[in-house]
């Protein structure tokens, strides 16, 4: 099981994002969203990346879900509507679960599978010793190198977070 | 909106747009298309009335769809090419998805449907800034990538746009939605040329802004969105209505007017290139366009449009809108033509 890890969890990945994007109430879709951040970390982590996949944990769900969460919990509804409450959502929830598996079955029976790109089955989710990384760690060395040849990129970066604030201000204004 | 707050914001749509037309890596394109939608929605929601606030959220939906495609096609690209340059031949398949979700920006035929809605929803000024700047960026990508288009797919939208173009502004007595349909015709004209002569583009692009511009600015002089109030301009401000009429037939491409000179050059740029049945196609398509402009001018300036005997003895006052730069521009969008022969330094 553990050669396949990360094509299982690609494949959690996205029935996870099935599970908000069927458009239960916001509070449950935040449930999804945790669950698909908490995977993605996983994934991130078994190619190497474990500053970056811990910092998934830490600004993505420490942070940003955190204040989802309790917005969402001061602009609730009462009776919000889970994936088991109407038709639809659970029709939508179990078309993209289904969409999900026989694309994974798929995958898994052929050897060479072509929907964009050729991949040979789930030979291609197996992380093998490629390439000559060397001594240091590719991913500690990308972010490095964020904070000190791509100046323009971080300056670009928080004006565009400032921007995004000063937005949502003057969008929820109402006068 | 608070002055400082509204120069910052702007400021921002000036300068996503600027980092997508000067970039050459394919991560800052997107950056600077997601900087350039962010930082306009508060500028579409100026006025806080419904209409307003759904014609921006329609607008924030589809600029955002189109850039997540791009983002996948870019990745994709990346995939295969194992590199970020702009300006490096794209994958096949990468080169139709991308331009796909750039026609999806400028409103291209069959994505044409958000145009007239998000127009007719904001105001005269923001519809101006959406109708202008926001075409740009995805035109300055469709230039770096001209030579790897697909001409079936790009052929098929420029022809199918200035139809939709041309048989939908036909139907409006809004301004702003004939003024929606008229940029998705001249979007249609500005992409059929894209692949053989960008810089044909680069000229209908200019001469199209100018004239877009021109005719904004009048219609806010006059603070008139439907074609009724338009036609009281004669006793409003009648230097306007024989501007209007002038404009109109240099929107429609006739000589001697400088809408005439994109049209021609991608006429002649189009058979330099052996096709016949598409410049054709345009050119009859085109004067559906003209039609409408025609009708604007015909109750403007040559008909005095029946109205009660009320609205024909106004008050004139002084416009106290800051109309800059309205002189040179409605110079420029009438008495370029005679600048044509420069087109030869292009050699």
């Amino acid at each position: 099981m553990m050669t396949y890890i990360v094509f299982i969890l690609s494949t959690v990945f996205v029935v996870s994002f099935v599970s908000f994007s069927s458009k239960p109430s916001p509070i449950y879709g935040g449930f999804g969203l945790i669950v698909a951040g908490g995977i993605g970390c996983g994934i991130v982590l078994n190619f190497g990346g474990s500053f970056l996949g811990l910092m998934v944990f830490l600004i993505y769900l420490g942070g940003m879900l955190v204040v989802f969460g309790y917005t969402t919990a001061m602009a609730t509804e009462p009776y919000p509507e889970a994936w088991t409450s109407n038709k639809a959502v659970l029709a939508m929830f179990i078309t993209g679960v289904l969409a999900e598996l026989l694309t994974a079955c798929y995958i898994l029976k052929e050897d060479e599978v072509e929907v964009v790109f050729k991949f040979n089955g789930a030979g291609d989710w197996v992380i093998y010793d490629t390439g000559d990384s060397g001594f240091f760690s590719e991913e500690a060395m990308g972010i490095a190198a964020l904070y000190s040849y791509g100046t323009w990129l971080v300056v670009v970066n928080g004006w565009s977070l400032l921007i995004g604030v000063l937005v949502i201000m003057e969008v929820t204004r109402g006068n | 909106m608070n002055p400082p707050i509204f120069i910052i914001i702007m400021l921002t749509v000036i300068s996503g747009t600027m980092i997508v037309v000067t970039t050459s890596h394919w991560l800052l394109v997107w950056i600077g298309f997601e900087m350039n939608l962010l930082a306009i929605i508060p500028i579409l929601m100026k006025k806080y009335n419904p209409r307003a606030m759904e014609a921006a959220t329609k607008y924030f939906l589809t600029q955002a769809a189109a850039s997540m495609i791009l983002m996948m096609w870019i990745i994709i690209n990346l995939l295969h090419s194992g590199q970020w340059t702009v300006l490096k031949d794209l994958n096949p398949m990468a080169s139709i998805m991308m331009t796909t979700a750039l026609a999806m920006k400028l409103g291209l035929a069959p994505f044409h449907f958000w145009v007239p809605e998000v127009t007719q929803g904001i105001s005269m000024s923001s519809g101006l800034i959406l109708l202008t700047w926001q075409k740009i960026a995805p035109l300055s990508i469709l230039y770096q990538i001209s030579s790897t288009i697909n001409p079936n797919l790009i052929l098929t939208m420029s022809i199918l746009s200035v139809m939709i173009g041309g048989w939908g502004g036909l139907n409006q007595t809004q301004l702003r939605k004939i003024m929606a349909y008229s940029s998705i015709a001249h979007m249609g004209w500005m992409t059929a040329i894209m692949m053989y002569s960008p810089t044909m583009m680069i000229l209908n692009l200019t001469i199209y802004i100018i004239m877009t511009l021109t005719t904004f600015m009048l219609f806010m002089h006059n603070s008139t969105t439907t074609t009724a109030s338009l036609s009281q301009t004669w006793n409003k401000t009648p230097l306007i209505t024989s501007l209007i009429l002038v404009l109109m037939m240099s929107l429609g491409g006739l000589p001697p007017l400088s809408g005439f000179i994109p049209k021609w050059m991608i006429i002649q740029e189009l058979t330099k290139n052996e096709l016949i049945m598409m410049p054709t196609l345009l050119a009859m398509t085109a004067l559906l366009n003209l039609y409408f402009y025609m009708r604007l001018t015909y109750t403007t300036a040559l008909t005095m449009f029946p109205s009660n005997n009320s609205m024909k003895m106004k008050w004139r006052f002084e416009c106290t809108k800051k109309m800059t730069f309205l002189p040179p521009l409605v110079v420029m969008s009438t008495m370029l033509l005679p600048l044509a022969p420069m087109l030869s330094i292009l050699d």
